[in-house]
């Protein structure tokens, strides 16, 4: 091993969310990545940190009606509509039958009330094949309008908090970008008790055939994902970290390691990835080899030392308020 | 269906070949050994684009023998563009083979196989098995207009029949080729079809009439191509063999259920979808 190699080697990739050890800091994205298993014939698992499962509900959901994906610019529109086979049958087949991994299994909840959240997280959480709980409190694609929980600051910390009480397992939830201040948001979740914000889930969108005159989803709007929304997502996690003091796990049209180094500098802990592994299953672990390099190269020890250095010496610049007018 | 048996794996490969049967209309041959050996007909492969972005390409595969794997497609949007300025030489990887096949298990001795446009780059590999075991085969083949009626000389050559139909008449019968495969004489045991869903739709409702079981290769948009994101769903009969396993759902007691199409697909009984 040459000697930059060793450096490399020493790199420390590992992070906390809460109680969750990662071995690396990238998640497979929920809904992006099925159970896995559909995967993990073309990736190497053991250079995955964790993957974020799809979101299961109380009840089955057949989901919205097709088309549900549209490729768009330097991105894509999926309106998939919560599909599952609710989480009865959930844990006696789906999670019975999972192989075991190296990597760290992240549940992901949603729901339509406070009530079916607390639910299904403390069955789902109850069960030790999962290492962690992700609140899915901001799907654009089954709320009327696309209004979701984590539109609504009070709203978000009242699911958390019910939430907090069924579990003790790391708990991660998971922001929307359709709001005006998703920093007050953050700071609902924080103060009930979110061992980690996930930021941001999908853009609200949509597409539209000139043919027809017809929307192109069967859903009608979608939410955005892919490098269209990085800047977007980059800024959210920016904000947010300067509210809040709990980890973020940035994600957003990450598809290499620089994309993925602009979140880490913003302010994330961890990151995300799911569109990328549409392009290729390979991705994830080209960033960990590619945040390895990075960190040696700069003889830094550890990912945590450029956590939020972006935020460094930028206290309270740029806000609107302070614009005069 | 035939289910899946080999796994799928990335299987990197070197272009062989590249020509335009027709302007827009581009065959591409790989050097892909392995997968030449395990590929069954109705199987499709995600092409990981050459240069890393945009999502991967499904394309059905057209060819495989003899080591070499060819595609035929149809340049539509950025993606199919960047396949095909591919030459020879270039480096291409796959990821295959993917979906569930074909069913000729039943030893179909008369079957028609039916093409719309560029869905007849699903057909070959069913045309070839069949012929080898006997069977007739008579292409049915509906296009835009002659010059996008690609490789039907290549379907004369394996030993198929060939019914044309064109939009605007310019080759064979003006129409529809459903309306064509309305008239086959004798009736056909078994259909196998693909191209556009209208057109699927159409040669269902052809079959239907007729009192023949259809296979359909359904086209849809896929984002992973392996059953991963449940982007691609056709709803289909919950009896099927091919349902997925999934409980009632919660309303309506619906007797169907959402089926991904290139898992449990992409060809399906015509008489099990609920479209
Ligand atoms: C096809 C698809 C399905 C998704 N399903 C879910 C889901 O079930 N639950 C969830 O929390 N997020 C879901 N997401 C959002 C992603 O997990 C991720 O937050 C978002 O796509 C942004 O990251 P990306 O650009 O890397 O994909 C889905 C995204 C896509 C593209
Ligand atoms: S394209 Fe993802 S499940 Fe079919």
């Amino acid at each position: 091993m040459s000697g930059s190699q060793a450096a490399h080697a020493a790199v420390d990739l590992s992070v906390k969310l809460g109680r969750l050890e990662l071995a690396y800091p990238t998640l497979m994205g929920s809904g992006c990545y099925g159970s896995g298993e559909e995967f993990a014939a073309f990736a190497d698992p053991a250079k995955i940190g964790g993957v974020v499962l799809k979101s299961v509900t109380q009840r089955p959901r057949l989901g919205n009606r097709a088309p549900r994906l549209v490729a768009t610019p330097s991105g894509m529109l999926n309106a998939i509509g919560l599909q599952n086979p609710g989480i009865d049958w959930y844990l006696e087949h789906d999670l019975a039958e999972r192989v075991p991994r190296p990597w760290k299994t992240i549940g992901s909840v949603a729901g339509f009330s406070v009530d079916e959240y607390a639910y299904v997280t403390q069955r789902l959480a109850a069960r030790p094949e999962i290492d962690a709980i992700e609140l899915n409190v901001s799907c654009p694609n089954v709320a009327a309008e696309g209004e979701t929980f984590a539109c609504d600051p009070k709203l978000t910390g009242r699911v958390v908090r019910l939430v907090r009480d069924t579990t003790e397992k790391t708990l991660i939830v998971k922001l929307s970008p359709n709001v005006t201040d998703i920093a007050a948001v953050a700071r609902e979740a924080e103060d009930a008790g979110a061992d980690a914000l996930a930021v941001i889930n999908t853009v609200r969108g949509m597409a539209i055939d000139v043919g027809t005159w017809r929307p192109r989803l069967g859903n009608v709007t979608g939410g955005l994902s892919g490098p269209a929304i990085r800047p977007i997502a980059v800024l959210a996690v920016y904000e947010v970290a300067r509210a809040v003091k709990i980890p973020i796990v940035g994600q957003g049209g990450i598809e290499t390691v620089t994309d993925a180094l602009e979140f880490f500098l913003a302010g994330a802990t961890a990151v995300s990835i799911g569109t990328a592994n549409f392009i290729d299953p390979r991705i994830p672990e080209r960033i960990v080899e590619g945040l390895r390099a990075y960190l040696g190269e700069r003889g830094l020890l550890s990912i945590g030392q450029i956590v939020g250095q972006a935020n460094r010496g930028f206290a309270g610049a740029h806000r609107c308020e302070g614009r005069e007018g | 269906m035939l289910t899946n048996q080999m796994p799928a794996a990335v299987h990197a490969t070197t272009v062989l070949d590249r020509t335009e049967p027709a302007p827009g209309i581009v065959l591409l041959g790989f050097y892909a050994p392995e997968l030449a050996a395990v590929t069954r007909p109705g199987q499709f492969l995600m092409a990981i684009p050459p240069g890393g972005e945009r999502t991967a390409t499904a394309l059905g595969i057209y060819e495989a023998q003899d080591r070499r794997v060819a595609v035929l497609f149809s340049v539509c949007g950025p993606r199919t563009r960047e396949l095909a300025g591919l030459r020879a030489g270039d480096r291409l990887e796959v990821t295959a083979p993917l979906g569930n096949g074909f069913d000729l298990s039943g030893s179909p001795r008369d079957v028609a196989v039916v093409a719309g446009g560029i869905g007849i780059a699903s057909l070959l590999l069913p045309a070839q098995a069949l012929i080898a075991s006997s069977a007739r085969v008579r292409l049915y083949y509906g296009a835009r207009s002659a010059a996008l009626l690609v490789e039907r000389d290549r379907f004369a050559a394996e030993g198929c029949e060939i019914h044309c139909a064109t939009d605007d008449g310019s080759y064979g019968r003006r129409g529809f080729v459903s309306g064509l495969l309305a008239g086959a004489e004798p009736r056909p045991d078994l259909v196998l079809a693909c191209g556009p869903t209208p057109m699927l739709r159409a040669t269902a409702a052809a079959c239907s009439a007729l009192g023949v079981p259809a296979q359909l290769s359904l086209e849809e948009t896929f984002a992973c191509g392996v059953g991963g994101c449940w982007g691609c769903v056709v709803p289909i009969d919950r009896n099927s063999a091919q349902a997925p396993r999934f409980p009632g759902p919660d309303k309506g007691g619906s007797d169907t259920v959402n089926a991904r199409v290139c898992k449990e697909g992409p060809v399906f009984w015509a008489h099990e979808l609920r479209w």
